[in-house]
Order: structure tokens, then C-alpha cells, then sequence
């Protein structure tokens, strides 16, 4: 290989690796700034990774195992009490899917042990029928009987 | 009849300044089997594009906000892109270096949706693939009309919609089980590999049997200086044609995604084969039809048929408002298939039978698919706002009496654009 040509491409090699160590680099500090910063007056809580999940875009199934959908977005009330989860259910290459409002109480999250998991107390036959749920409207939530409820008025979720 | 310009081609064959603009022999067997493959697997790789999309992100943890500005702004690309597309395809000569780079775009968007789907590089990877997609319906069109004589481009854009949509329904389900059995992720892999066979098969393109005038439809007139829309907003079988496909695209584009939404309303285990099947049937039916239609739009002339495909939507509209049964719901969309098999023909024809002799053949295609983006992006939210409030029979009556509007304009309005025999 030409001299010239190996300096350069030894020389790219370099900067390309100083460029990925000051990446990690740089957020690591960041990190460590982060982690400094909370213990002044800040009162911190820990989950553990096995105690607390995040839930967005996360998959449901029955407790038969049946694919239940994704949940797409959490409804509070004023109180901030989690009340309902959209789960955008059924559908194929995208066409078709609905997203339907279920009983945050219809919900468990990690049964018998396992981390990851979500389960749903309905079937797919109670899911397909349920309303569908809009945005600015009245939420209507499918209960863990099949059967659906309005929130009661008063208590509509605040709009995002 | 003159105001279409397709006698300044045909009694008076355009200058031809240079031996490249006639090419002496018929276009090989080799080119003609390579824009077939080019078809099917450019066909295969857009599949995965579309409302996949949002599957993919709502999976990656991605807000609906997030998912609904995205795709806005991918139609708003589709929408903006088209004729500036149409006016570079028109320009370039060569056209299957256009479509090799526009493959190429689309294979990396696809690379970049898979690879990190943040909100930069997903932006970047639609607006990437809406720019490279505005140029791969004019670049593929442009190669057909200058690979084969002017009498062989019906038959010609016949077999280019039935390898497409044998490419788009075998990627449908292949892509369907390759979401569910490994990953929505190994999707986007699935259609970046796909660009390597897609572009082998255009390189079987001989690019010299590509005639660069007839491509862009004929020599522009180099007397005046006109601005490259010239011929396109005073054509009135081209308006005529791209008003008929704002109502039709404005009655059709949200047919499936209502119909998709009642068979998962109505059956439980069977919704997603039913969907699929909805979206399979009407491919199977153009990859039977189109070459057929081709021919007979030749022998036919293209009025007849072109108000036939227009006359299918608004009777799929009725049975769709009248058929309650989820299986019955999958034949009507027989009726889908002929439209599709009779648009995916005559939308690249009849613009070529417009525009002859004026050289502006892609950018008048880039118009009537602007039209028929302008309508798509008003019909979702007009089709879910009724559906909503008033009901999907409602929606669907509504949807067909739009059709219907179409097929009237057409019935009044609409010339015969079959060029006279020489």
C-alpha cells in the first residue's frame, strides 16, 4: 500500500476511534453529573429493574397467552390515578388495528414471576367489539367483566 | 382532438438531433425481463413502507403524537415531491442511473428506520424514501415508454402493474410472517436486502436501448422558452383526468382501512387473515388483469376501460355499506383488483397519450399523482370523521357517492387519448 494512503487511512482510524471514546466518554460524565447532582435536598428512589417497568409500546396477551395488542398511552384521572390503558389491538402490516381503552384494573403487570410480561383479564372476542377509543372524547373503558363503562363525569382525564 | 398534441409526434416525428433518440433495434429480451424484476422487487420493498410504520414505532416506544407527525410528514413529501420529481426525471438522461439511486435511497431508509429509531433519523429515513419513491414511479414509467415503440407501451405498463403487484402481495405476506415470527425490526432488514436483487435486475436494463426523447414523451419545443409545465396546465384531457383522480383517490384510499377496522370489530380469531387476505386478493387480481388491459387499451381504446375501473369503485363502496358477513367483505375486494389492475395501466397511458410530442411526460405524471395525494390526505380524516359520528354504512354511501362523482366527470369530460392510427 502506497505510504501516504496507509498514514491517512491510519490517521481516519484514529480520529474515528478518538470520536467514539469522547462519545462514551461524554455521556458517561454526563451521567456521573446527573448521579452528583440529586443528593443536595433531592430525594431520589430506586426501582429495581425486576420491581418496575416502563409500559409504553409494550405487548399484552391473554392470560390464555393470545396477543392482545400494544399499549400506546396511559389515562389518568385528576387525582393522577391511573384508570385505563389504549391498547391498539389486532390489524395486519398496520390496516385494521383499533385502539381500545381497558381497566387499568383488567391489567397485571409481571404475573407468577415473569419480569417482562403484561396480561389482560378479557379475551379477544370481549376486546374486538369494545368502542373505539378517541382523543377529546368521553373514554370509554372496557372493564375486566367484558363490559364497557363510561368514566363518570367530572372525571374525564385531563386532555393532552 | 390537436390540444393533445399527440399528432405533432405521430404524423410529424419529432427532430431527431442525434442517432441516440432512434434506437435501431427492438429493446432485448434481457432489458424487457429486467424492468419485470425491477418491478417486483421495488413492488416488495415499499410494502414495508406505509402503515407498517406505525406498528414498528408504536413497538419502539414511540407517542402517537410522535407516529401522527411522522406520517404527516411523509404525505406532505409525497404531496411536494412529485412534480419536481417529474420535472428532474424529465431532464435526466439517464433515467436508469435515477432509478438505481433512487432504489439505493430507499434501501437506506429502510437501514436507518431498522438500525436507530429515534426521531431525527426516522424523519430523515421518510423524507429520504417520500423524495426517492417521487422519482421511482416517473424513473420506472420513463424506462418502459423509451424502451418500447409507442404501439407496445400499453402491453408494456401492463406487465410493469402485474409484476408490481405480484411483488407487493408476496411481500405483504412474507413480510406479515417475518413481523410476527422474528421481529418488526427484521422488516426493514428483509426490504434493505431486498434493494440488492432489485438493482441486479435493473442493471439487466441495456441503458442504450433506453430512447431518452420518447421517454420524456417526445422533444420539447426549444423555440420558446417555456417553463417546464408547459403543455401540462392547459391540457385539458390532463385536467380532466387528474380532477377524476382526486375523487378517486379521495373515495378510495380509505375503503381498506375501514374495511380492515370492521373485520377486526367482527371476528375475533380470523381478523388479521381476513385483513390480509383483503389486502392479497385485489394483487392477485391485477397481476391477472393488467397485461390483458394493456392489449385491450390498445384494441379498446381507453375510455371504456378507465370508466370501468372508475365504475367498480363506487359499487364496492354500496356492498361494502350493505355486506355484513367478514368472508363476503374479502370477495368484494375482487372489485378492488380491477380497479387497481385498470389505474395501474392508465395512469402512466393515458398521461403518455396527453403529453406526446411535448417532453413533459413525467412532470405531467408527477401532476396527476399530486392530484391523487391531494385526495388521499383529505380522505382519511374526512372517512374517519364520518365514520365516527355517523357510522361506517354512512361512510361507505358517502365514499361511493364520491366515486360516483368520478365516474360522471369522466362519462361528460373525459376524451378518448388513444393516438390515431398512422
Amino acid at each position: 500500500m502506497h505510504p501516504v494512503r496507509h498514514a491517512v487511512l491510519v490517521a481516519t482510524a484514529v480520529f474515528a476511534g478518538w470520536l467514539v471514546v469522547a462519545a462514551g466518554g461524554g455521556r458517561s460524565v454526563l451521567r456521573a453529573e446527573a448521579e452528583n447532582a440529586a443528593p443536595v435536598g433531592m430525594p431520589t428512589a430506586v426501582l429495581a429493574k425486576d420491581k418496575a417497568q416502563a409500559i409504553l409500546g409494550k405487548p399484552v396477551t391473554s392470560t390464555k397467552g393470545e396477543a392482545m395488542g400494544r399499549i400506546v398511552d396511559v389515562i389518568v384521572d385528576k387525582a393522577g390515578t391511573t384508570r385505563a390503558a389504549i391498547i391498539d389491538f389486532g390489524g395486519f402490516l398496520g390496516v385494521g388495528s383499533r385502539q381500545i381503552a381497558v381497566d387499568w384494573a383488567a391489567l397485571h403487570f409481571s404475573p407468577a414471576g415473569q419480569p417482562e410480561r403484561i396480561t389482560l383479564d378479557l379475551t379477544r372476542d370481549q376486546l374486538k367489539s369494545a368502542p373505539q377509543y378517541e382523543k377529546g372524547k368521553p373514554v370509554v373503558v372496557l372493564g375486566a367483566s367484558g363490559h364497557t363503562q363510561p368514566l363518570a363525569a367530572g372525571e374525564y382525564p385531563l386532555d393532552h | 382532438m390537436q390540444a393533445y398534441g399527440k399528432l405533432d409526434s405521430d404524423v410529424r416525428h419529432p427532430p431527431a438531433p442525434a442517432p441516440v433518440s432512434t434506437p435501431v433495434h427492438a429493446p432485448s429480451r434481457r432489458s424487457l425481463r429486467g424492468l419485470d424484476g425491477f418491478n417486483f422487487f421495488i413492488a416488495n420493498i415499499q410494502t414495508g413502507f406505509g402503515p407498517f410504520i406505525a406498528v414498528y414505532l408504536t413497538a419502539q416506544a414511540w407517542t402517537q403524537v410522535d407516529i401522527g407527525f411522522v406520517l404527516t410528514l411523509s404525505g406532505i413529501v409525497a404531496l411536494a415531491c412529485q412534480v419536481p420529481a417529474g420535472i428532474l426525471v424529465d431532464t435526466a438522461t439517464h433515467k436508469r442511473t435515477l432509478a438505481a439511486l433512487a432504489a439505493a435511497a430507499i434501501a437506506l431508509s429502510a437501514l436507518m428506520l431498522a438500525a436507530w429509531p429515534i426521531l431525527p433519523l426516522v424523519l430523515g429515513a421518510e423524507i429520504l424514501h417520500g423524495v426517492a419513491s417521487c422519482l421511482m414511479t416517473p424513473a420506472i414509467a420513463a424506462i418502459s415508454l423509451g424502451l418500447v415503440a409507442s404501439h407496445e407501451i400499453g402491453e408494456r405498463l401492463g406487465r410493469n402493474a402485474r409484476y408490481a403487484s405480484a411483488g407487493n402481495g408476496i411481500a405483504a405476506v412474507l413480510m406479515g410472517a417475518c413481523g410476527r415470527l422474528i421481529s418488526n425490526r427484521a422488516v426493514f432488514v428483509l426490504t434493505a436486502l431486498l434493494a440488492v436483487p432489485a438493482l441486479i435486475a435493473l442493471f439487466q436494463i441495456r441503458s442504450r436501448e433506453i430512447d431518452p426523447i420518447r421517454a420524456r414523451g417526445g422533444q420539447p419545443d426549444t423555440q420558446a422558452h417555456h417553463s417546464p409545465l408547459h403543455g401540462i396546465a392547459d391540457n385539458r384531457g390532463l385536467l380532466v383526468f387528474g380532477a377524476g383522480m382526486i375523487l378517486f383517490s379521495l373515495a378510495n384510499t380509505p375503503m381498506l382501512p375501514l374495511v380492515g377496522a370492521i373485520m377486526t370489530m367482527r371476528s375475533s380469531q380470523w381478523a388479521t387473515v381476513l385483513i390480509a387476505a383483503c389486502i392479497v386478493v385485489p394483487q392477485i387480481f391485477v397481476a391477472m388483469l393488467s397485461p390483458w388491459i394493456g392489449r385491450r387499451s390498445e384494441s379498446w381504446g381507453r375510455r371504456p376501460l378507465l370508466i370501468l375501473g372508475f365504475a367498480a369503485l363506487p359499487i364496492r363502496g354500496v356492498l361494502y355499506a350493505l355486506i355484513a358477513s367478514p368472508y363476503l367483505l374479502v370477495v368484494v375486494q375482487i372489485l378492488d383488483g380491477i380497479s387497481a389492475a385498470v389505474l395501474g395501466v392508465m395512469v402512466p397511458l393515458i398521461v403518455a397519450d396527453v403529453t406526446r410530442g411535448t417532453g413533459r411526460y413525467n412532470a405531467a405524471l408527477g401532476t396527476v399523482g399530486t392530484a391523487a395525494a391531494i385526495g388521499a390526505s383529505i380522505s382519511t380524516t374526512l372517512a374517519g370523521y364520518l365514520n365516527d359520528r355517523l357510522g361506517s354504512t354512512v361512510a361507505f354511501l358517502s365514499l361511493a357517492g364520491v366515486a360516483l362523482l368520478g365516474v360522471i366527470l369522466l362519462l361528460l369530460l373525459m376524451p378518448e387519448t388513444r393516438p390515431a392510427e398512422r
